[in-house]
């Protein structure tokens, strides 16, 4: 069920597919669950699934997933509510003519026997739709991103032809409008107490801070660890290939390589262009902290001066009595 | 006589023998405060025996009797051999003596001002009084009496240069407001002399903005050539006087300088005939107050300023219709005008000589530059310490007792007692 994909499709997600499913799945988990520090909820809750359809574009090999809305499943006939799904794809091509329905998502750790039916049901729409899958579990472990791209194919099992899943590959691609949502997002501060917002909010706080590992997020403070790691780790390769010429390391032919062709890959960093957006880039975020530094000062400048009113003005307010709370 | 020979030489010999040690010195400063008048009598004969006295070792010792022989009123023979005392020990002495008794050093540096201005060579005084001002300054944000007095020296001697050097500190304390004004004027003045509008008009509206119990002549003059400048710099003058200066100013400054108001008035009409007419008017109150050279440069900065007014209409514009418009002579003067104005970086144009069109640019700055950086860079380390200052002088305010005071008085009547601690009125122990 799980060997890597051997068609030729490249898949590209953005980031607004992920957010629309994880709060999908924390909105129907936390509406289900009651409060969330009542302590009858001992055991675990048997495993909440949603469903929906994501829509986007394909452009020759290129699969680029856009967008999802949310859809009911019907456990008596294992199926989506087809009657919804049309209804809405036929919303979404007025507003997006270009997209089209080119899977499902859902959650859970893996893929299932019974998601085939809902994927063959898809059939009909798609003729290969894509299986989105996102793992709901708090895995803090893990680096990468919890969430699977299925396709369907084809294999002989047992000399029958069966259709069955398989992992493909993908990345992620996003737009400026959606960076700076997601940015936003990222720095969300829960407004009630902290942990019960954490724990309903597990996917989204998984998701979120995958992207921020990613590092298209831009967000300042993990670029700066993001370089200092990188510093640190280029000093170690140096000290390596210090000592190995030295004498002290044995030589590692296939690490030279590697290390060359890294070497080779720098100077795209060096042309003019790049300086000059750089620069640019570089005087844009001087000036912002300028300009914070200049608020920071009227500020202080400002309580000064009250201060001083206070205490030395020699018109005093009439009365004394002002509301002084 | 005897005795008093006695007295005159065992003051020197008190001078040598306690000079080594802080504790010696401290005691000799004592020592000299109390024989203050004796030396003060003794002078001529104390000015013989500055010889064997060393002013980088006896600096305190050799103040107390400088300052006494110099206390007289000077005879012009005796200014020239004056200054070469006083200059001489300024350049010597050691600055933690002469903060002991910081007046007296500044009495004989006033003396060397009035000497070096009575002997009409004002330039003689300027390396001694910088040197002077930079031993009497605790820091650099220090302004004292001197500052002014040098500033005053490097204008009569037109050496601006040197004056400049001082005016860029930034002052944070003051010894007495008086020095602020002074030196606020002059230091306009200096700046006004080298083309430097903007920190003129900055220190000028430091001394308009100054709080004060009583109208000032200082502040007057200082108005007058505020308007000027601000006309000159910025093409147009605010007539309110700030909200944040005195009450005194805000009231009375209107009164005094009447005339200028009215320049002020006719240059914003931006009419060439009706600025000139306004001058003719009150030419001789200008020239009484020493500022028709100012006026003059008015004049021409109005021709620049409506060129400037030029740019925001027309992308381009032959020269005839520039010398048109702004009530120039001629199209070659008008080339004049733009040419220099090209070159002094006021606008950007290009003149095209063939057809005599001048074509209006954009301001070419990219801000891409690693120089942008660097520019910015000290803008913001020089924000961050001024932030540094503030927050301390907050913290100042909020341990006042005054202020204290006045918040507690409010909070006080409110509140439970038991419940708050109330703020202490006063402090006793």
């Amino acid at each position: 069920m799980a060997s890597s994909s051997s068609s030729n499709l490249t898949f590209k997600l953005h980031p607004l597919v992920m957010l629309n499913i994880s709060d999908h799945y924390t909105r129907v988990k936390s509406q289900s669950a009651g409060p969330p520090h009542s302590a009858a909820l001992a055991s675990a809750p048997p495993p909440l699934r949603v469903f929906g359809c994501v829509i986007g574009v394909q452009r020759g090999r290129t699969v680029e997933i856009f967008n999802s809305f949310e859809l009911l499943f019907d456990d008596s006939t294992h199926s989506l509510d087809r009657a919804f799904l049309i209804k809405k794809q036929e919303l979404y091509k007025k507003v997006f003519p270009n997209f089209y329905v080119l899977g499902w998502y859902s959650t859970g750790s893996d893929a299932e026997e019974s998601d085939m039916i809902i994927h063959k049901s898809l059939m009909d729409i798609n003729e290969s739709p894509v299986f989105v899958l996102l793992n709901p579990s708090v895995n803090h472990a893990q680096k990468d991103l919890p969430i699977t791209i299925f396709e369907s194919e084809l294999h002989i099992i047992d000399a029958v032809p069966q259709l069955i899943f398989v992992r493909s590959s993908y990345s992620i691609e996003t737009v400026e409008a959606e960076r700076i949502s997601v940015d936003h997002v990222a720095h969300l501060k829960p407004s009630d107490g902290g942990s019960a917002a954490t724990q309903c909010n597990p996917p989204l706080l998984i998701i979120v801070e995958c992207l921020i590992a990613a590092s298209f997020v831009r967000d300042k403070t993990p670029m700066y660890s993001a370089i200092k790691m990188l510093n640190s780790r280029i000093r170690v390769l140096h000290h390596y290939l210090l000592a190995m010429e030295k004498g002290d390391m044995p030589c590692e032919n296939s690490l030279l390589r590697q290390v060359s062709s890294l070497l080779r890959r720098l100077p795209t960093v060096e042309s003019a262009k790049f300086q000059d957006d750089f620069l640019m880039d570089y005087n844009d975020t001087l000036f912002v902290s300028y300009l914070a530094m200049l608020t920071n000062c009227s500020s202080t400048m400002n309580d000064l001066v009250d201060k001083f009113n206070t205490a030395y003005d020699r018109n005093s307010r009439r009365g004394g009595r002002t509301a002084f709370i | 006589m005897n005795l008093n020979m006695n007295s005159a030489e065992s003051i020197v010999a008190q001078i040598q023998a306690l000079s080594t040690t802080p504790r010696d010195i401290s005691q000799l400063h004592t020592f000299l405060k109390q024989s203050d008048d004796l030396i003060r009598s003794e002078s001529t004969r104390l000015a013989s025996s500055l010889t064997q006295l060393d002013p980088s070792i006896h600096s305190l010792g050799f103040l107390y009797i400088l300052d006494a022989c110099t206390s007289g009123p000077a005879a012009k023979e005796q200014a020239s051999e004056h200054v070469l005392t006083i200059a001489r020990f300024v350049n010597a002495c050691s600055t933690e003596q002469i903060r002991l008794a910081p007046e007296k050093f500044v009495s004989i540096c006033k003396r060397l001002k009035d000497e070096v201005m009575m002997l009409a060579a004002p330039i003689r005084g300027i390396a001694p009084m910088l040197t002077a001002i930079r031993k009497l300054q605790s820091s650099t944000e220090h302004l004292t009496t001197l500052h002014p007095d040098f500033l005053l020296l490097c204008l009569s001697a037109k050496c601006y240069k040197k004056g400049l050097s001082i005016l860029e500190d930034d002052i944070y304390e003051v010894d007495q407001p008086r020095d602020l004004l002074l030196y606020g004027y002059y230091g306009g003045m200096i700046c006004i002399g080298q083309k430097r509008f903007r920190k003129a008009l900055e220190l000028l509206h430091n001394v308009v903005t100054a709080p004060l119990s009583n109208m000032s002549a200082i502040t007057i003059e200082a108005y007058k050539k505020y308007i000027l400048v601000s006309l000159i710099h910025l093409g147009q003058f605010n007539a309110t006087v700030p909200k944040y200066a005195s009450t005194v100013a805000q009231r009375n400054l209107k009164n005094f300088t009447q005339p200028y108001l009215e320049l002020a008035v006719s240059y914003g009409t931006g009419k060439v005939t009706e600025l000139e007419t306004c001058i003719r008017q009150h030419r001789e109150k200008f020239q009484n107050d020493n500022n028709f050279g100012l006026v003059r440069q008015v004049v021409s900065s109005i021709y620049k300023r409506n060129i400037q007014r030029l740019t925001q209409t027309y992308l381009t514009l032959s020269l005839e219709g520039i010398a048109n418009s702004v009530q120039l002579n001629s199209p070659k003067e008008a080339e004049m005008h733009v040419l220099q104005m090209i070159q002094d970086g006021e606008i950007y144009a290009t003149i095209n000589q063939k057809d005599g069109m001048v074509r209006f640019l954009e301001d070419p700055e990219q801000y891409k530059s690693c120089a942008m950086i660097e520019r910015i860079d000290s803008s913001i380390e020089r924000m961050m310490t001024l932030s540094k200052k503030l927050t301390a002088a907050d913290e100042l305010m909020s341990c006042d007792p005054a202020y204290l005071s006045r918040v507690g008085k409010e909070r006080a009547p409110r509140l439970d007692f038991d419940d708050y601690d109330p703020v202490p009125q006063k402090f006793t122990m």
